[in-house]
């Protein structure tokens, strides 16, 4: 073999890499097994707490709500897989998912006569009667996770804010901002008139009733042109509290809506 | 609930938007198939047999929410069921609407029923006896409206199972039956 200048300084360094290399394999591996073992703790100890209160977790919502919360805190989303230990331990996905399809059958279900948008507390109020046979309670916070679920499968599903109301929208239509702050305004009576609109959010006619075409071809809104000011009415399908008794099984025969909304 | 009389009236009729045509075909069409069942079901109900588009027919309006239909939305929801068969106009004007909440062809059927049952297989009944005769109280055919009855037997006759014939007056007009 051919002597080479400096051997000794190149194996020196390389034997010094070799070492740092392991050290810092090392000191990676420890934290690694550190880590672990905390992960491990906090999963335990998530499960043990999961475990010692399961029955409050299925039983009663606002106990519900705010495991979810802290689960969250921490990054963990119990209904992120249907597998692994929160399935096989509270059955939670279940839950979820059942909701979730139950809520598309309402949904659509009522769809032919509020046009696709409902409010979350009758939404709620049907999924209850739905689930009259089962004991647990179901809660507005439950109905949201679960339409949070329905969102992965881009069937349009979304939940919107106006005012303080929170309404469930079925229906691929985008509703801009426009239409949700005329929806804001139909709040209080449950109708508008063009007057009203320009007045309130000071639009021109021809946004305000460009505006109010739309609710109107996409079934949400109804004219009424019979009071005696002579004003066209725009009534809001989603703020009828409608008749729920039954309505789930009958509805296109029979659609009733409450008398306790007519003005006066 | 809102009720006319013992009949109970569904939800709608008390939301005033119903009272409007509506301009959009779909939500209009929902408009139209609640109208539809409610005029049928109340003149079932209440044994009215036509609608008189200028009277005070109790459903044309509704004065606890001060709305009543115009004349436009009456016809057009009447319309609808005589494009249905479940009505039809008595005037060119359509200022008249004969209501079939059976259509013609069922009403013979019950009148067929009717004969079965009273064993009147061969018999002869006036046409006045068939509406308002001890036989059909009791009976859907009981207080009949003459021109329904008239229709109906006419399409018994067409089919050879009863013989329309006249008397000196209408009173006495006749049928022979032969099912």
């Amino acid at each position: 073999m051919r002597r080479r200048p400096g051997i000794g300084g190149l194996q020196t360094a390389a034997a010094t890499r070799d070492q740092y290399r392991l050290l810092g394999e090392n000191v990676a591996k420890v934290r690694t097994d550190l880590m672990k073992e905390q992960l491990a703790t906090f999963r335990s100890q998530l499960e043990e707490f999961a475990r010692k209160h399961k029955n409050d977790i299925r039983k009663n919502p606002t106990f519900r709500a705010q495991f979810h919360e802290m689960c969250a805190k921490v990054g963990v989303d119990p209904l992120a897989s249907n597998k692994g230990f929160w399935a096989e331990l509270l059955g939670i996905g279940d839950f979820y998912y059942e909701l979730g399809i139950q809520i598309v059958e309402i949904c659509l279900a009522t769809r032919s006569h509020n046009g696709g948008l409902i409010n979350l507390e009758e939404l709620c109020t049907l999924l209850r009667q739905k689930r009259r046979s089962d004991r647990e309670a179901v809660s507005e916070d439950d109905c949201l996770r679960a339409i949070s679920k329905l969102k992965i499968l881009g069937s349009g599903f979304e939940v919107i804010s106006v005012g303080k109301r929170k309404l469930v929208r079925s229906v691929p239509t985008e509703l801009n901002k426009d239409h949700n702050a005329i929806l804001e305004l139909a709040q209080a009576r449950g109708f508008v008139t063009v007057d009203e609109v320009e007045r309130q959010l000071l639009w021109g006619s021809g946004r305000t009733i460009d505006a109010l075409d739309t609710l109107l071809e996409e079934g949400l809104a109804m004219i009424d042109d019979g009071h005696r000011d002579g004003k066209r009415r725009y009534w809001f399908l989603v703020y009828l509290p409608s008749h729920q008794e039954g309505l789930m099984y009958r509805v296109s025969s029979s659609f009733c809506i409450s008398c306790t909304n007519h003005e006066v | 609930m809102q009720k006319l009389g013992d009949f109970k009236l569904p939800q709608f009729f008390n939301y005033t938007p119903y009272f409007t045509l509506q301009p959009v075909r779909d939500t209009r069409e929902k408009q139209l198939q609640l109208w539809k069942e409610l005029i049928l079901d109340y003149c079932k109900t209440q044994k009215i047999y036509t609608i008189g588009l200028e009277e005070n027919f109790p459903l044309f309006s509704n004065p606890v929410i001060e709305r009543s239909l115009n004349n436009e939305a009456r016809e057009t929801f009447l319309s609808a069921l005589v494009s249905e068969g479940r009505a039809e106009w008595l005037d060119k004007g359509h200022k008249k609407c004969l209501i079939l909440w059976h259509r013609i062809q069922d009403w013979a059927e019950i009148i067929l029923q009717f004969v079965k049952d009273y064993g009147l297989e061969d018999g002869v009944m006036t046409i006045e006896d068939i509406r308002l005769g001890i036989e059909s109280r009791g009976t859907e055919l009981h207080g009949v409206d003459r021109t329904i009855l008239n229709r109906a037997l006419k399409i018994l006759e067409s089919k050879g199972k009863a013989a329309i014939f006249k008397g000196t007056s209408t009173d006495d007009e006749g049928v022979k039956f032969s099912v």
